[in-house]
């Protein structure tokens, strides 16, 4: 191995071979490109989620598309009171940090610090059973409150919408089922189910992948290697999931 | 970095680039960054009304939060602008299929109303 400078290597042809024209490893090339598929598969997913929503007839007796924040309005250990979009939030916070932790992991990676590697490895892995801990709790209550993938009880009366708006963030809020509720859009919770699910599968994956790379920078694989671009490859994959997050975010709670 | 100029010296499927350390500085600052942005997304939450421009502002700073993962948490912004481009640009698909099929989904909608004008009741907004 010979070493050229920077300007030296700019000067080849690029597409000529004895280079990589995106001076960057095989792995992590095909790992960019996985996850720009996978992006085309959960945008799929969450378009799917906007037409049906669009498509979503209003009528004289149920409002339009359930409104997030009168179904996902609770917290743990907090029973009975109207806390729309905080648990969610901190789920997000979660994720954020866990995402912060695994970047630090890269960037110990780049100073071939094993120690703090394993450190911060460690940390993402916390974070990751975390989130998937919340949602588990999320997907409990809300199959609790009665959701299901072939109905959708979460269609509200106009009572229903103004007795929601009626109450103040944080108090104490109960449903009247008879009147406030009716049947909505059946594809609402079945939509929910798919998209978190898969996302949250992806989380699992994204567990499991990086308990792999804790065992091998624990075992000194990546030490003998000389480098930890595997560290870097599954932070890749942690950020997607990260990424994904975001939006999925955006449009089933916020919007 | 290291790099090769013989030819049979590269190795395409072994070939891993040198990286250096760029420091924490700027990760804890995307970390505020997204942070910053998400506690404002709860906040716009519960001063604005539902409306279209709440919508557009949640959608935005879903795109400026990508932003920085993509470039900042993923090294997006330090790799080579090729690679880049050859990643981002295909997202440009993603556009065109979010305005077919809400178009669709709208038109279904508007199709139904204007069969059963009974139904077509102003409810709230």
């Amino acid at each position: 191995m010979s070493n050229h400078s920077e300007a030296a290597f700019e000067k080849q042809p690029m597409w000529a071979g004895g280079r990589s024209p995106f001076n960057v490893s095989y792995g992590k090339l095909m790992m960019w490109i996985f996850l720009l598929s996978d992006a085309f598969t959960f945008s799929s997913l969450l378009i799917q989620y906007g037409a049906q929503r669009f498509s979503n007839v209003q009528t004289a007796v149920t409002t339009k598309w359930p409104d997030p924040a009168s179904i996902f309005n609770h917290f743990p250990f907090m029973h009975g009171l109207h806390l729309p979009l905080l648990f969610v939030s901190v789920m997000t916070f979660i994720l954020i940090l866990s995402s912060v932790t695994m970047v630090l992991a890269v960037e110990a990676g780049h100073r071939n610090s094993k120690k703090e590697v394993q450190r911060y490895m460690f940390y993402t892995i916390i974070g990751g059973v975390a989130f998937l801990s919340c949602q588990a709790w999320e997907w409990a209550t809300f199959i609790h409150e009665g959701a299901r993938l072939d109905g959708n009880f979460f269609g509200i009366t106009k009572e229903g919408y103004d007795h929601l708006h009626s109450v103040h963030f944080g108090s104490h809020f109960e449903w009247d089922k008879a009147v406030d509720r009716t049947n909505g859009p059946v594809p609402f919770a079945a939509l929910f189910f798919i998209v978190t699910g898969f996302h949250g599968f992806h989380v699992f994956s994204g567990v499991v992948i990086n308990v792999v790379m804790y065992i091998m920078t624990v075992r000194g694989s990546f030490e003998r290697r000389g480098h930890y671009e595997m560290i870097e490859k599954a932070g890749l994959y942690w950020h997607f999931v990260d990424l994904v997050w975001v939006f999925v975010f955006t449009f089933f709670y916020l919007i | 970095m290291e790099f090769h100029s013989k030819p049979g010296e590269y190795d395409a499927i072994n070939y891993v680039p040198h990286t250096e350390s760029h420091g924490t500085k700027e990760l804890w600052k995307t970390f505020w960054l997204l942070l910053g942005i998400t506690i404002l997304d709860f906040v716009i939450y519960f001063i604005m009304g539902p409306s279209g421009i709440r919508n557009v502002i949640f959608i935005l700073f879903g795109l400026v939060k990508a932003y920085y993962i993509v470039g900042a948490f993923m090294h997006m912004k330090s790799e080579k602008v090729n690679l880049a481009l050859s990643i981002i640009v295909p997202v440009v698909f993603v556009f065109g299929l979010i305005w077919v099929m809400l178009y669709e989904g709208g038109a279904i909608s508007k199709s139904h109303t204007n069969h059963t004008p009974e139904t077509h009741t102003e409810v709230h907004k």
